[in-house]
């Protein structure tokens, strides 16, 4: 199994560029290795569509941004005027 | 300037400092701009509807008690999340500690697809919305905390480590684990090492 991750290719192994790899979907990476990266995703099919389903799910998890429930609302601003008046 | 008069065009700080001063309605108008973020948060904190909404409430009457210490140093949302993370955590059971050894990367990601031959796409089984959930309810505590904070809520990383009283290292480093044990158990993979 580990001996997959050990592939060469663009001067990083899979196994450095999978450890890297949320902070290159982040875009937090120093440039040259951003570079180094990005010449490895060019020449490895694996780490490439690893990257892009890792992308791909990140994209969906942001929710829709949906108001509170107007009861709920309404029993908070209820609980928040009896402290005003306690 | 009334003390309610337009509030709605005050920043959180403004809020909170005439909310330390006694106005009501500068507190309601914050209440109203922050209640659906710190809602959604609850409601991942908490499985039970009724608890995220106890939450809810027992952060913004935290926030209003702590108006006047509010520095602006970090936004008011992180602010709130922090306050509601401690409220949680006070009232949570213990956790339970991790069973086993914790799967290692390269193991885990191929849990998750790497070197699968057309896998199922991670987008589309993310799309499901409960599906995602019962993934998220399977990983560990502070895996689930970060991907939470940092991917749902949208908060820099600096703001995610500022709720959990960690390292930005820290963070990025359980959040990267946590992203990719998500992707397993979205594929329903074997996870082994972490709570179930």
């Amino acid at each position: 199994m580990k001996e997959r991750f050990n592939r060469m290719v663009g001067g990083l192994t899979c196994f450095e560029v999978l450890s890297v790899l949320s902070d290159y979907l982040d875009d937090e990476l120093p440039q040259e290795i951003r570079g180094r990266v990005e010449a490895h995703l060019a020449g490895c099919d694996n780490c490439a569509q690893f990257g892009m389903e890792m992308a791909g799910m990140l994209a969906q998890l942001r929710p829709d941004v949906a108001p509170a429930p107007a009861e709920v609302a309404a029993r908070l601003q209820r609980r928040i005027e009896a402290w005003w008046a306690s | 300037m009334s003390p309610s008069e337009g509030p709605l065009k005050l920043t959180d700080s403004e809020l909170l400092q005439r909310t330390a001063g006694g106005d009501r309605e500068a507190f309601s108008r914050f209440a109203e701009r922050h209640q659906a973020a710190v809602y959604r948060h609850a409601c991942y904190l908490a499985e039970r509807r009724e608890d995220a909404e106890d939450l809810l409430q027992e952060t913004f009457l935290a926030a209003l008690r702590a108006a006047g210490q509010f520095r602006g140093d970090a936004s008011a949302r992180t602010w709130l999340f922090t306050i509601a993370r401690n409220a949680w955590l006070r009232r949570a059971r213990p956790q339970a500690a991790a069973g086993g050894e914790e799967m290692d990367l390269e193991s885990l990601a191929a849990s998750a697809g790497w070197g699968s031959q057309n896998p199922e796409s991670l987008a589309m089984l993310a799309q499901d919305r409960q599906r995602l959930e019962r993934a998220l309810a399977r990983l560990g505590e502070g895996e689930r905390e970060v991907i939470i904070l940092r991917d749902l809520e949208g908060l820099s990383g600096e703001e995610t480590a500022a709720v959990l009283g960690i390292s930005l290292a820290a963070m990025k480093s359980r959040l990267h684990r946590g992203r990719i044990e998500l992707a397993a158990r979205l594929r329903g993979g074997a996870v082994s090492g972490v709570r179930t």
